[in-house]
């Protein structure tokens, strides 16, 4: 759904390694006792600390990117992102300039998106189920959040040659639809670039990298939550 | 009237510091009453934030059943594991299993909706949160809380779902210690009137919760109306002002409409910045009036105030008023009542002014002079006065006096002896017997009863010299004489026999010298001079007679003081000429 469709296009699987090292922001940011976010907040001993770590879920949160380095057409038809549970699915979104997007209301109570600092996607009530489209209109990073959810951020990334999108699961594996031609993948959580530029030479058949798995996740000295074990 | 004057001025002090008292009692009272609101606010806050954190615990201890389900840890562990879609079967029975649960917990501590959520945040199953029932793919993964559960955590949080505020808390539901927890259990409980209630009975406050700029739920004690917290509705929009709410998430104790203090306090959570909140509040026990200071009293505090000071005091204040009243006004105005009465019955000629004090006694001199001047138009002359109803009491045996001498039964009176000089038919007393005294005045016919000169008709404002009643003859002598020793008694006292005796008999021989004649003649002189400068009547007045008062004045100090001769003078004494006797010893 989220992958454009590309006529004979090949597959390109990959794996990513480190992704259950990069700390969501807003669950890192909701543990610090000064944010006020709960009146108490404690471990749960029978979890193992490595657990602990508020780190994102890669399914949602990790974008991969196929960039190419032609001119890439937006699609046809809106991407569609839903909006509930305290987040937009996907988290993080790289398309190409032009493309639509669809946001969808999956919650039984309404929300209220809005880009920071962008005018054009105001703050306005989605009640269930509603839709609201919008295209970003120019290349850059805009974050979405939700007046009615402080929990919700989203970032999406408008770049130049977007081919192909796509996330991995929870064990790192992804995989890519693309055209024939000469990528480069790159990693994008909570609206930044993470790891290595990872090129990629398509043809017509399937390309296989699980066999290098790509370090996504930030060095651990920078990425590691403050008091995220507090 | 001084007294009566000082009780007024002391009275109405009394009344200013009274009232004065009362409105800072109103002003101390306000302050104190508003200070022990705001810190009773304050306690309430703390109260109700404790409340909240201790209601959280307890929910989450509940959960622990829940994540310690076999069914919700197995149904869990298996749609963790598909991160396609979870079987019906998997949805169902852990459905089934959150409501039996929620079933078997406490009624106080029941939540609104409980959730079973996976790995990837699905909501697995789900009871209480029936606007959710149809929504496929229901996710809660992004949320803080959830996420913390999902990953080890037990904490609260409180959110604002379509304004309605949520008290919610997450424990992870773990199967193996060697993998993440397998999902997590969440507990809503919303915030309702019944909430309120629950909190404000356990906590003592009247608790308000608002959200979206309404209340969405309030409560207060017995006995205190919760509607007071439906004034906070118009203030709510002020809180964004409020830097301390802001940046504290409490505000200062407010007043509102002037009879209810509040603080208003975030809700920790996702709550604490979507303007959700709970306030307290107490009524502000303020009086606008002094008065209103009663009102607030109840039976046991007004009965339980000395009282009987108070009567002592309105006793003592009313009785002292009365007293200098009576004293002041009452005494003297029926005195005066009395002596116009005997006037009016002839009893007496003039006012015994010496029975007066004060204003009164000008009252009565005046009344006495405007007498004698009617009577002066009419040609009636008016009694010799006695020289106690001018200068006042006369002590009976003045130690010091030149003119003092014995009375009752000692004196010449009660010896039946005739006293030398003119003697005069006796007047009515009101007191004690008393020697006579009159004014050596000429009168202006011998066949005048009192056998006083009477004044001059044009006569001045001398009161007129009056005959007291005696029982017999006494030494008469001018009651403008004084002794030098005592002021006040110009005289006059009853005159031993052997005085008298020695007097008629010519004993004192000393008298008849010439410079004492030349002396007294100057005397009289300078006393007719005087006389006329006082304006008194001076017709009548001879040396002759004047010189008779003077030997026996004389010959009675002598007698008494043993001195060798006596020595008078002239002098003026409420506006009258008056005479001195000293005595000269060497």
């Amino acid at each position: 759904m989220l992958v454009p469709s590309v006529a004979l296009a090949a597959t390109v699987k990959g794996q990513v390694k480190g992704h259950n090292e990069l700390i969501n922001p807003v669950w890192e940011e909701s543990a610090r006792p000064d944010n006020n976010r709960y009146t108490w907040r404690e471990p749960s001993p029978t979890v193992r600390s490595e657990f602990r770590r508020l780190f994102g879920l890669a399914p949602k949160e990790l974008c991969i990117a196929g960039i190419s380095a032609g001119k890439v057409e937006a699609p046809k038809v809106p991407i569609l992102v839903t909006v509930g549970g305290g987040r937009t699915t996907p988290v993080t979104l790289v398309v190409a300039p032009g493309t639509r997007l669809r946001f969808r209301n999956n919650d039984p109570y309404k929300h209220r998106l809005y880009a920071v600092g962008e005018n054009s996607l105001p703050p306005a009530d989605m009640a269930m189920a509603a839709e609201r489209d919008w295209t970003a209109p120019a290349v850059g990073t805009y974050e979405l959040r939700d007046e009615l959810a402080p929990s919700l951020r989203s970032w999406v990334i408008v770049k130049e040659g977007v081919a192909s999108i796509g996330y991995p699961n929870r064990k790192g594996q992804f995989f890519l639809t693309l055209e024939p031609g000469e990528y480069k993948l790159e990693f994008f959580f909570a609206g930044k670039t993470i790891g290595e530029l990872k090129g990629v030479s398509v043809g017509a058949r399937d390309v296989d990298l699980t066999r290098d798995p790509i370090k996504v996740a930030l060095p651990k000295e920078k990425d590691a939550p403050k008091g995220a074990e507090k | 009237m001084l007294l009566s004057r000082f009780w007024y001025l002391i009275l109405a002090l009394a009344l200013g510091a009274a009232v004065g008292g009362l409105f800072l009692a109103n002003t101390v009272y306000n302050r104190a009453s508003t200070e022990s609101m705001e810190q009773a606010l304050s306690a309430d806050t703390q109260v109700v934030s404790w409340y909240i954190n201790d209601d959280a615990r307890r929910r989450s201890s509940l959960l622990l059943k829940v994540c310690l389900d076999g069914t919700i840890r197995k149904e869990l562990s298996k749609a963790s594991s598909k991160d396609d879609k979870v079987p019906q079967d998997v949805r169902d029975k852990t459905r089934n299993a959150l409501a039996k649960l929620v079933e078997e917990m406490p009624r106080d501590y029941k939540f609104s909706s409980l959730f079973a959520i996976d790995q990837l945040g699905r909501v697995i199953g789900q009871v209480g949160f029936d606007q959710a029932a149809g929504i496929e793919n229901f996710d809660m993964g992004g949320y803080a809380i959830v996420a913390d559960a999902l990953h080890g955590w037990v904490r609260d949080d409180a959110w604002v779902l379509d304004d309605r505020i949520y008290l919610v808390v997450a424990r992870p539901v773990e199967v193996d210690t060697a993998q993440m927890p397998a999902g997590a259990v969440v507990g809503l409980r919303i915030i309702d009137t019944s909430y309120a209630k629950q909190l404000s009975k356990r906590s003592g406050a009247s608790v308000g919760f608002f959200a979206g700029g309404t209340v969405k739920a309030k409560a207060a004690p017995e006995g205190v109306d919760p509607t007071q917290l439906d004034t906070i509705v118009a203030d709510i929009k002020n809180l964004a002002n409020d830097e301390n709410y802001k940046e504290k998430g409490k505000s200062q104790p407010k007043i509102l409409m002037g009879d209810i203090g509040v603080i208003y306090s975030k809700i920790p959570g996702e709550a604490w910045d979507l303007g959700a909140g709970y306030v307290v509040g107490r009524s502000a026990s303020v009086v606008k009036t002094p008065l209103d200071l009663v009102k607030l009293a109840d039976d046991k505090e007004k009965k339980s105030q000395p009282w009987w000071i108070v009567g002592l005091v309105v006793l003592l204040s009313g009785g002292l008023g009365l007293l200098f009243s009576v004293l002041e006004h009452t005494r003297p105005l029926r005195t005066l009542k009395a002596e116009a009465e005997k006037l009016a019955k002839g009893e007496i000629d003039m006012l015994q002014v010496s029975k007066f004090r004060g204003l009164y006694r000008k009252i009565a001199s005046d009344l006495n002079d405007g007498t004698d001047k009617v009577a002066a138009k009419g040609g009636v002359p008016r009694k010799a006065a006695d020289l106690e109803s001018v200068l006042g009491p006369i002590p009976a045996q003045p130690e010091m006096s030149a003119f003092s001498f014995p009375v009752g039964g000692e004196g010449p009176a009660s010896q039946g002896k005739p006293a030398s000089g003119p003697v005069r038919p006796p007047a009515p007393r009101d007191s004690g017997p008393r020697l006579p005294v009159q004014m050596p005045a000429p009168k202006p016919s011998p066949e005048d009863k009192p056998k006083m000169p009477a004044p001059k008709p044009e006569g001045p404002k001398m009161p007129a010299p009056r005959i007291s009643e005696v029982k017999a003859p006494a030494p008469m002598m001018d009651d403008d004489m004084e002794a030098e020793d005592d002021d006040d008694a110009t005289v006059v006292s009853a005159v031993p026999p052997e005085i008298l005796e020695a007097s008629a008999t010519g004993a004192h021989a000393a008298v008849e010298e010439a410079g004492e004649i030349s002396e007294w003649h100057n005397v009289f002189q300078e006393f007719v001079r005087t006389k006329k400068q006082c304006g008194e009547p001076t017709t009548g007045l001879t040396f002759e007679k004047f010189q008779n008062t003077l030997r026996k004045n004389r010959d009675q100090l002598i007698s008494k003081t043993k001195c060798k001769r006596v020595k008078f003078t002239v002098y003026v004494k409420d506006g009258r000429a008056a005479l001195k006797a000293s005595p000269v010893r060497s």
